[in-house]
């Protein structure tokens, strides 16, 4: 008898590689069913940062009925972590472990404060808004116990993150890292939309009890989704435990200096920070704006994010292809704020003279740059680090990317509501104050590149001559 | 190697290695203890349950 059931598995493991962007990733030693159980962590801070920056913030305000500012520092926490991004990727890479472990350790760390943070959560909130007989209780305890656990859930963001690519960088041969980033950020994107559509359905209906469950179940699963992305990646490995028990100590001064110290570095971390905050300030903006000046629907507005998810996803599969077919990365990260110049024209000439149409074409163009940008950057990043010093230099780059993006997006709410109010602007129609955000953001796009520029022949120079020699089926 | 007066049995890890999973299983029960403390004394706080 014909055995159908081995032959459909058989053609759908033969098939499905090929429909996945970054399929061809997998080598002998990798199978890519395994970099894709790694990339869930990605999932889970897509999912944390979901929750945090769009969920609990209007939840907070709307339904809890904490102050407005309150919300906003409460919010901004997770970002005094950030620049401890660099002591961790550090501390990954100089750890002393007996079984050999360096990045596993502070992943499993990073999740148990992810989770410690979102199970006190609920709890903590309801405290804070005076749910119940909480009424009585004195205001520090909801204000402490509300930071404690944004900073546990940043604390553990960060160092999942960080820690996390380290990892994954360290599992890849080179030629196929910007593969492994391309995979990373769509991993994130697609945690971050799917995580959206879930809180939105499940919130739909808002109750106490229900905040709480899904705030523990965020835990929940993050923990799970965590476990199965580290589980038996990093090998125990006595050969490296014995190395690890007579190297050096180096003291963090010194591995800082020694990064830094590389032609390009400091270079390449002001191009991520100004470019990265040129992209950021438009993303709280872009859904008000539509609907504001343009006269969009809700339903509008969110395709709106729809459009411009789609330009990104665009723009990692195009730097995937280009960056692992030895395009340089400087060059790239150049050409991605080179395109989200017109497309911010775009957008601020919509609302004068073009209308949707042009805006809807700026926001995918917008879209596509960043995404090119972070592609380019991240592997950039991972291309200069030398090998004994990734966790730290990725930690270097998250530290920039995610404070300046963080900045961005406060920043660019607060000169809108700033301008909004001043009485000199009351007068003026209401896309100027948008538009005054926009023309900061080409002026921060123009400077990246204006920095960027003395990168594009160094790194062109020396990817030619480290370019990974490759086989002409597998370019194919 | 079997008489390796190092080995912890029946495992075959060493005895530093032994200890060092044992030292992550120890943090985390004391993490996820102390969360599990201030849980219940938020709750305590909006929804008391000892009179």
């Amino acid at each position: 008898m014909f055995d159908y059931r081995a032959f459909a598995i058989r053609r759908l493991t033969s098939l499905a590689p090929r429909y996945l962007p970054f399929a061809d990733v997998a080598t002998k030693d990798v199978p890519l069913l395994r970099l894709l159980r790694l990339s869930l962590f990605q999932v889970t801070v897509g999912m944390a940062l979901v929750l945090l920056v769009g969920t609990l913030n209007r939840v907070m305000i709307v339904e809890l009925a904490v102050p407005a500012t309150l919300v906003a520092g409460m919010l901004a926490l997770p970002l005094l972590f950030a620049p401890f991004r660099t002591l961790i990727g550090f501390k990954s890479d100089t750890y002393r472990s007996a079984l050999g472990l360096r990045r596993v350790p502070y992943i499993w760390k990073g999740t148990m404060y992810q989770f410690g943070g979102f199970a006190i959560m609920p709890f903590a909130l309801l405290v804070l808004s005076g749910y119940g007989e909480a009424v009585d209780a004195p205001r520090w305890v909801g204000l402490s116990s509300a930071a404690l656990s944004f900073l546990l859930v940043g604390a553990g963001v960060h160092m999942v993150q960080t820690v996390g690519l380290a990892l994954a960088t360290d599992l890849v041969k080179q030629e196929d890292q910007p593969k492994v980033v391309g995979l990373m950020y769509v991993m994130l994107l697609f945690g971050m939309v799917i995580s959206a559509l879930i809180y939105g359905a499940l919130l739909a209906n808002y109750t106490p009890g229900r905040l709480i469950q899904v705030i523990q179940g965020t835990a929940v699963v993050t923990v799970a989704l965590n476990l199965l992305a580290l589980w038996k990646q990093e090998g125990r490995n006595r050969e490296r435990a014995r190395q690890m028990e007579v190297a050096p100590v180096i003291r963090f001064r010194d591995a800082w200096g020694a990064l830094i110290a590389r032609p390009g570095t400091m270079r390449l971390l002001c191009v991520i920070g100004l470019g990265t905050f040129g992209f950021g300030m438009a993303d709280v903006l872009l859904e008000p704006y539509g609907g504001q000046a343009l006269g969009f629907s809700v339903a509008e507005t969110t395709r709106l994010t729809a459009v411009l998810a789609g330009g990104t996803l665009l723009g990692f599969a195009y730097a995937s292809n280009a960056l692992s077919a030895g395009g340089s990365p400087a060059r790239l990260a150049g050409l991605g704020a080179l395109i989200g110049i017109p497309g911010f024209l775009a957008i601020i000439l919509s609302a004068i003279a073009g209308g949707p149409t042009l805006f809807v074409l700026g926001t995918l163009a917008t879209g596509l740059g960043a995404g090119l940008f972070g592609h380019a950057t991240l592997t950039a990043t991972i291309r200069g680090a030398p090998a004994e010093q990734i966790g730290l230099s990725l930690g270097a780059w998250g530290a920039v990317q995610a404070t300046c993006a963080g900045i961005g997006v406060a920043l660019g709410g607060l000169v809108r509501d700033i301008l909004v109010a001043l009485p000199a602007f009351s007068g003026l129609a209401v896309h100027t104050p948008y538009n005054a955000v926009f023309a900061i953001e080409i002026l921060f796009l123009a400077l990246a590149i204006l920095v960027a520029i003395p990168l594009f022949a160094r790194r062109g120079q020396t990817l030619g001559a480290a370019a990974p020699h490759r086989d002409p089926a597998e370019v194919s | 190697m079997s008489d390796d007066p190092d080995k912890v049995w029946p495992t075959g890890l060493s005895l530093k290695e032994a200890e060092e999973v044992h030292s992550y299983l120890i943090d985390g029960t004391r993490v996820f203890g102390a969360i599990a403390l201030l849980a219940h004394i938020l709750v305590a706080f909006s929804t008391p349950w000892l009179g």
